[in-house]
């Protein structure tokens, strides 16, 4: 009985000493300081040489179109998903996260000292949208995918968040186009990333010290407010190359409350709203105050979703692309009745015949509508006593409104605006897009940014407008765009492509406009950033 | 659920202990002691099946094999009647390597045939025996059956699992308590000394967690694995 307990004993002990030394995974930071990486060294998503790359895009269509464009990888890319702490528009505390793709290799220009691209993304509506996951094949994932092909298959290192609001973050709304925000994020992601690189498995590769700041659409303005910020502290721009981006919120804003109606305007205003009523807290005291009843239930938390935007459309919590009243306001201001008539005129639907983009703005008008006639109304007012200098009539120098707008959202958009404060680029500068963008309207962002900055000293601030007739050093990207839209036209009337006519063949290109230009923006800017 | 599968053997162990006065005394005028203890080789024989990987990230069809070992086995026996016994086994923990399954390749990541983790495979079992003929005869075979405690310890993500994982991985897998049944042949060569071949079977399973960054991936990797014991064993 004794020996029988002593080997009982012994097994117990060999069972509970059970517990030698596990390997350990990355060590997690306690400190919560902005750009503060969470995760150290961070995960590896995917790893894919040059070869690899290649293959993987050039197995659907899509992605053999986008080879065509970037050129062969001549890297590989490791995709890394990073963590990190960054704030809130009010202040507050998130976690936020993003990608940092490694060019990866033998070749010189895939290993040692290479430039940083740092690159904010456009609008998403998924909540659960990850920039870094490459093996997902979900929209935000073509951005990421363009972004590997363009940059970082030819020898960029790049780093872009995925934005607080987003993914891993707990902040419950996205700081959209909120200039402060989204820039220190964009800085906070670039220290993060920095922590990280010498951590990773691609650890031949470092920084170079150059950097590039770029980003498309909505990441079109973060990008440019990025430079602003990183200038104003004192940090070099190598080069920036902003895309398609809502520069000049108070001029495109009041383009759109006047009538032209932009396509995703639906989609787009309960994220800005909600963005600067987070932010200021004095854009609504009820979001009926903005909405029409029909929707003001619940729509300050209805974006960014996990739904998808066509399931929130058929479910009926949100309008597919009315944002305003189809019953136009009848404007009356006492003792002014030319302004009134001028005013009710503007508000009116923009049925002019005439106008080639009246079919698409009248889309943007409905029974079924998003902002009520009472706020546009308040909104145009205000525009109308303290106009923008670029609408409804351009004036010289494109300026801001005269003083601070009154109406809380215009005052927003106001602030956010890139020509408030009078900033001018340090850096060199290429502003990129199509001059038939639908959604974000190139003449009252790009051609108003380069107006305002018209009297910089020459070479500071290129513009590259793709649909433009070729010119220039850009001519062939301009040629290759035009190109590809016309393949897809021809595409579209062949019976391949579904024998559409003229009008619905046009209707579709027009409908993609805005995402077919982005990689050849893109390459406008990496052929732009390689003359530094 | 681990400290449940601990309690439940310990119990085993206390409940098994109970009959043994009684039965000193009952195989008392037997030619051979009442204990025993054995050492040996054990060969294992993981005959492991895995669900894929699942968890961020994963590519669909990555799966894991484990490869077969072999270790030192030892055990007391304790006789408690002419024809039952009772054993308690234990071999020598040995290092348990998983191998990936599946694709050549995960981006461009080796794979398939790559060693990624191992752990120490702590195994002990616990049986009732019911021995043919009575220990006067030589050769007398044996049928049994009891429980198998798995504990897994020293849990390691190789260079190519943290490779194919995306980063330094914790790895972990759960205890089981599982159902042995064996059968042997027991050689009586002088009342202390007996050499002894056996084949049992148990069925276990574990849960593995990779924990990669603070992104988990899961899979269950069940087990019925054979142990091939030679032994050689003295009677006190």
């Amino acid at each position: 009985m004794f020996k029988l307990r002593h080997f009982s004993a012994a097994i117990a002990a060999a069972v509970l000493t059970a517990c030698g030394s596990d390997s350990t995974t990355s060590s997690m930071s306690t400190s919560t300081a902005r750009g503060t990486l969470a995760e150290n060294p961070p995960l590896r998503i995917a790893s894919v040489n040059a070869a690899g790359l290649a293959a993987q895009l050039s197995a659907n269509a899509s992605g053999a179109q986008l080879l065509a464009i970037t050129g062969a990888p001549s890297c590989g890319v490791d995709f890394y998903y990073i963590k990190f702490w960054t704030v809130g528009a009010a202040g507050e505390s998130t976690q936020s996260s993003g990608a940092l793709m490694v060019p990866t290799g033998a070749a010189p220009t895939c290993s040692g000292p290479r430039p940083i691209v740092l690159y904010a993304h456009g609008t998403f509506t998924d909540k659960a949208a990850n920039i870094a996951d490459i093996t997902n094949p979900a929209p935000a994932n073509n951005e990421g995918l363009i972004v590997a092909a363009m940059f970082a298959a030819q020898g960029y290192i790049v780093v872009a968040p995925n934005y607080a609001g987003y993914d891993i973050s707990t902040l419950g709304y996205h700081p959209y186009l909120n200039a402060a925000q989204q820039s220190g994020e964009m800085i906070d992601t670039l220290t993060a990333a920095r922590t990280a690189l010498p951590n990773t498995f691609s650890s031949a590769t470092s920084d170079s010290g150059q950097l590039f700041v770029t980003g498309y659409s909505e990441g079109g303005h973060v990008a440019m407010a990025t430079q602003r910020a990183l200038e104003a502290a004192g940090k070099t721009v190598t080069a920036a190359a902003p895309m398609s981006g809502p520069y000049a919120l108070e001029a495109f804003a009041d383009a759109i409350f006047f009538g032209s109606v932009d396509l995703g305007s639906t989609a787009f205003t309960p994220l800005v709203t909600t963005s600067y009523q987070q932010a200021y807290g004095n854009i609504y005291s009820a979001t009926t105050d903005v909405y029409s009843a029909t929707y003001a239930t619940g729509i300050d938390t209805l974006l960014p979703s996990v739904t998808p935007l066509d399931t929130l459309f058929a479910e009926g919590k949100l309008p597919e692309t009315a944002l305003f009243d189809s019953t136009t306001p009848v404007v009356t201001i006492p003792g002014n009745t030319t302004l009134s008539d001028e005013l009710t005129a503007a508000l009116a639907l923009p049925s002019n015949p005439a106008n080639p983009d009246t079919p698409l703005f009248d889309l943007g008008f409905g029974p079924s509508y998003l902002v009520n006639n009472s706020y546009r109304v308040s909104y145009a007012l205000d525009a109308a006593a303290n106009p923008d200098g670029a609408v409804p009539v351009l004036t010289a120098g494109v300026p801001l409104a005269k003083v601070a707008p009154t109406q809380t959202l215009r005052l927003a958009f106001y602030m956010n605006d890139m020509r408030n404060g009078d900033w001018a680029p340090d850096s060199p500068t290429l502003l990129c897009g199509g001059d038939q963008d639908p959604e974000v309207f190139f003449s009252v962002n790009t051609d108003v940014m380069a107006a305002f900055w018209g009297g910089l000293p020459t070479g500071l601030i290129t513009v590259l407008d793709v649909n433009a007739t070729p010119a220039g050093p850009f001519a062939p990207i301009q040629a290759a765009f035009q190109e590809a839209g016309a393949q897809q036209l021809a595409f579209y009337l062949s019976p391949a492509g579904g024998s559409l006519t003229l009008a619905q063949a046009q209707a579709l290109l027009i409908q993609a406009y805005h995402d077919s230009v982005e990689p050849f923006c893109a390459l406008g800017a990496r052929t732009f950033f390689s003359q530094f | 659920m681990k400290t449940l599968y601990k309690r439940g053997l310990v119990i085993a162990l206390i409940a098994s202990s109970a009959p043994l006065c009684h039965a000193a005394q009952a195989s008392a005028d037997t030619l051979t002691p009442d204990n025993e203890i054995r050492l040996g080789l054990y060969s294992i024989f993981y005959d492991a099946s895995a669900q894929d990987i699942s968890g961020p990230y994963v590519p669909a069809g990555l799966n894991l094999h484990v490869k077969n070992v072999e270790t030192l086995y030892a055990a007391y026996e304790r006789t408690l009647s002419t024809h039952f016994t009772f054993e308690l086994a234990l071999g020598w923990p040995p290092t348990t390597k998983t191998y990936g399954r599946g694709p050549a390749t995960v981006g461009s990541v080796p794979y398939n045939g790559q060693e990624i983790s191992s752990a120490k495979w702590a195994a002990p079992s616990a049986l009732l025996y019911y021995k043919f003929f009575d220990d006067r005869t030589a050769l007398r075979p044996y049928v049994g059956v009891g429980m198998t405690y798995v504990n897994f310890y020293d849990r390691q993500s190789t260079e190519a699992g943290d490779e194919a994982s995306g980063g330094p991985t914790k790895i972990s897998l759960t205890s089981s308590l599982g159902p042995t049944v064996s059968a042997g042949l027991a050689y009586r060569i002088s009342p202390r000394w007996g050499l002894y071949a056996s084949y049992s079977v148990s069925r276990v399973r574990t849960d593995l967690t990779a924990d990669t960054a603070g992104v988990i991936r899961t899979t269950r990797i069940s087990f019925a694995p054979g142990a091939l014991v030679v032994s050689g064993g003295y009677s006190f």
